[in-house]
């Protein structure tokens, strides 16, 4: 029973030790003036981890766009209300499905790529010499990855929420015959741009910045063997997503659970 | 017998964990020399080195290179000071997203605004040094572990540095790359004027160009001087480790019970 207790104990410290390590990480990596060479090795960066996702994420969205508007269709047609249709899309994206949705995907796409890159270099002795040169891996490897990572995602959130609604728009409007004029009319009138798109934004970049802190740190920090990397990349996912979808209801309580 | 050394490491003690892995070592690294430091696997020989170079912190002792002490710097000094070092890793360690020019370029490029055509010949004069001005072009993974050593050799040189640190630079190496390395070591410190540290249990190569040796065992400097005085040192772990016996001092057995106990599994029984 004592040796339960000790080891939830001894749990509980190396999980707020490793909370600690990772916000040190954080401060030092996120810090300091780019170079112009800084500038270049992010632009690097924004490709492998943005432009690369670009095609899973838009994708995903046009699907996730389509059936949006077939599954409210044959609810809202039941009510009469099928001129809602635009309005029901485009606010189910924007708050919701493209921050979150994108988030998941770039977790696992772009994330876990993240983890096991800097994983491998952790692991080929490729940090440590970079050390030995005089140069700071937290500033050269970790930062170009984390502001990559923090601009990329709600750029892609966007393209998600566009794609999304003219997904819906051809299965709605293209398809199933609802008035164009009331899809996009109705959308106009009920989406706010700071409550809707602003905070759908929020969202993203709150996503943005823990998806590439989990990804990077768990990199970082990792045993330097096969299966340790192999661990940090299953964790990397995990984790992040798990803190997309607890945070994702935080946010949505503060944002739309008429807190403010 | 030694001025001013380069490098002087003090009463380091150091533990990872439940283990000790030095209890009090005190080392004196001469300028302009070789200095080999050798001991069995497992003694702490890379993370004597890691302490050297300041990414391990020691318990208790300092380490001193040019008067500084390595762990009471700020991380700016340190890397500052880091630059008049080169480490050399046991597996390269090189870039493998950068070609072998850009890899021996890399110190140049981060730590000098020289002009391209400058970097470019001073990139070809160390590549020319380590025998590979023609494979400037490669990937690290087209290079055999051999030539990605020396790579990683002509990158460590690139700032000419005043310590090189070499990690058992003749691992897995066959003989011919072993007596490559074995010459380049010697010739880049008499040429360059550096002053090498190498890592090492491969006996016969680090002897041959090294001008000082220390034996590492148990955490302690477990014997110390030229390689002709170690060749007929009397002390038997010594001379076990030097004539490479495989039983001594240092035992064949892991610790285990006794031998007809364990097999007819007595152990526990009265």
């Amino acid at each position: 029973m004592i040796a339960h207790i000790l080891n939830l104990g001894r749990r509980g410290c190396d999980v707020l030790e490793a909370l600690g390590r990772s916000g040190l990480f954080l401060a030092q990596s996120a810090v300091g003036v780019p170079s112009r060479e800084g500038w270049y090795l992010w632009l690097r960066q924004m490709h492998f981890v943005g432009v690369l996702s670009i095609a899973i994420v838009l994708v995903s969205g046009l699907f996730i766009g389509m059936v949006l508007a077939l599954q409210g269709y044959t609810i809202l047609v039941d009510f009469g209300a099928e001129q809602a249709l635009g309005q029901m899309v485009a606010l189910s994206l924007l708050r919701e499905l493209s921050p979150v949705v994108a988030a998941l995907l770039f977790a696992g796409r772009a994330g876990s790529a993240l983890t096991a890159e800097i994983g491998l270099m952790k692991a080929t002795e490729q940090l440590t010499s970079m050390e030995m040169i005089g140069v700071d891996p937290l500033r050269r490897v970790v930062a170009p990855r984390l502001w990559a990572g923090f601009v990329a995602l709600p750029l892609l959130t966007i393209g998600f929420s566009v794609v999304g609604i003219y997904g819906g728009y051809l299965v709605g409007v293209e398809w199933l015959g609802v008035f164009e004029g009331s899809y996009w009319g109705g959308m106009q009138s009920s989406v706010a741009f700071i409550g809707d798109v602003g905070n759908g934004m929020i969202k993203s970049m709150v996503f943005a910045l823990v998806v590439t802190w989990i990804a990077v740190f768990q990199g970082y920090d990792l045993v330097p063997t096969a299966e340790g990397i192999s661990r940090a990349t299953t964790r990397t996912v995990v984790y992040s997503s798990l803190a997309v979808l607890g945070l994702d209801f935080v946010l949505t309580a503060v944002m739309f659970g008429g807190f403010s | 017998m030694i001025e001013s050394p380069l490098v002087e490491v003090k009463g380091l003690h150091f533990s990872r964990g439940e283990k000790t892995i030095f209890s009090g070592v005190e080392l004196q690294i001469p300028r302009g020399r070789i200095t080999a430091i050798m001991g069995p696997s497992g003694t702490g020989k890379t993370t004597l080195l890691k302490l050297i170079g300041g990414q391990l912190t020691p318990d208790v002792g300092r380490v001193l290179i040019d008067g500084h002490d390595v762990h009471e710097l700020s991380r700016k000094a340190l890397f500052t000071l880091r630059r008049r070092m080169g480490m050399l890793f046991q597996s390269g360690a090189l870039f493998s997203d950068l070609s072998v020019f850009e890899n021996v370029a890399f110190p140049l490029r981060v730590h000098t605004e020289l002009p391209e055509a400058m970097i470019r010949d001073l990139v070809l004069m160390k590549l020319q040094a380590v025998g590979l001005r023609g494979a400037r072009e490669l990937m690290p993974a087209e290079l055999s572990g051999g030539m990605a050593r020396r790579v990683a050799l002509a990158r460590a040189i690139a700032l000419d540095p005043d310590l090189v640190l070499y990690d058992e630079p003749f691992v897995g190496q066959d003989p011919i790359s072993k007596g490559v390395l074995v010459q380049l070591i010697k010739t880049l410190n008499d040429a360059l004027g550096l002053t090498s540290v190498v890592v090492s249990h491969d006996i016969p190569e680090a002897l041959s160009i090294a001008d000082y040796v220390y034996v590492i065992a148990d955490g302690q400097v477990m014997a110390q001087g030229t390689p002709a005085s170690l060749d007929v040192d009397e002390d038997r772990r010594v001379s076990q480790f030097v004539h490479g016996e495989p039983d001594g001092p240092v035992p064949f057995h892991y610790p285990a019970p006794e031998f007809f106990r364990d097999i007819l599994d007595l152990e526990g029984r009265p």
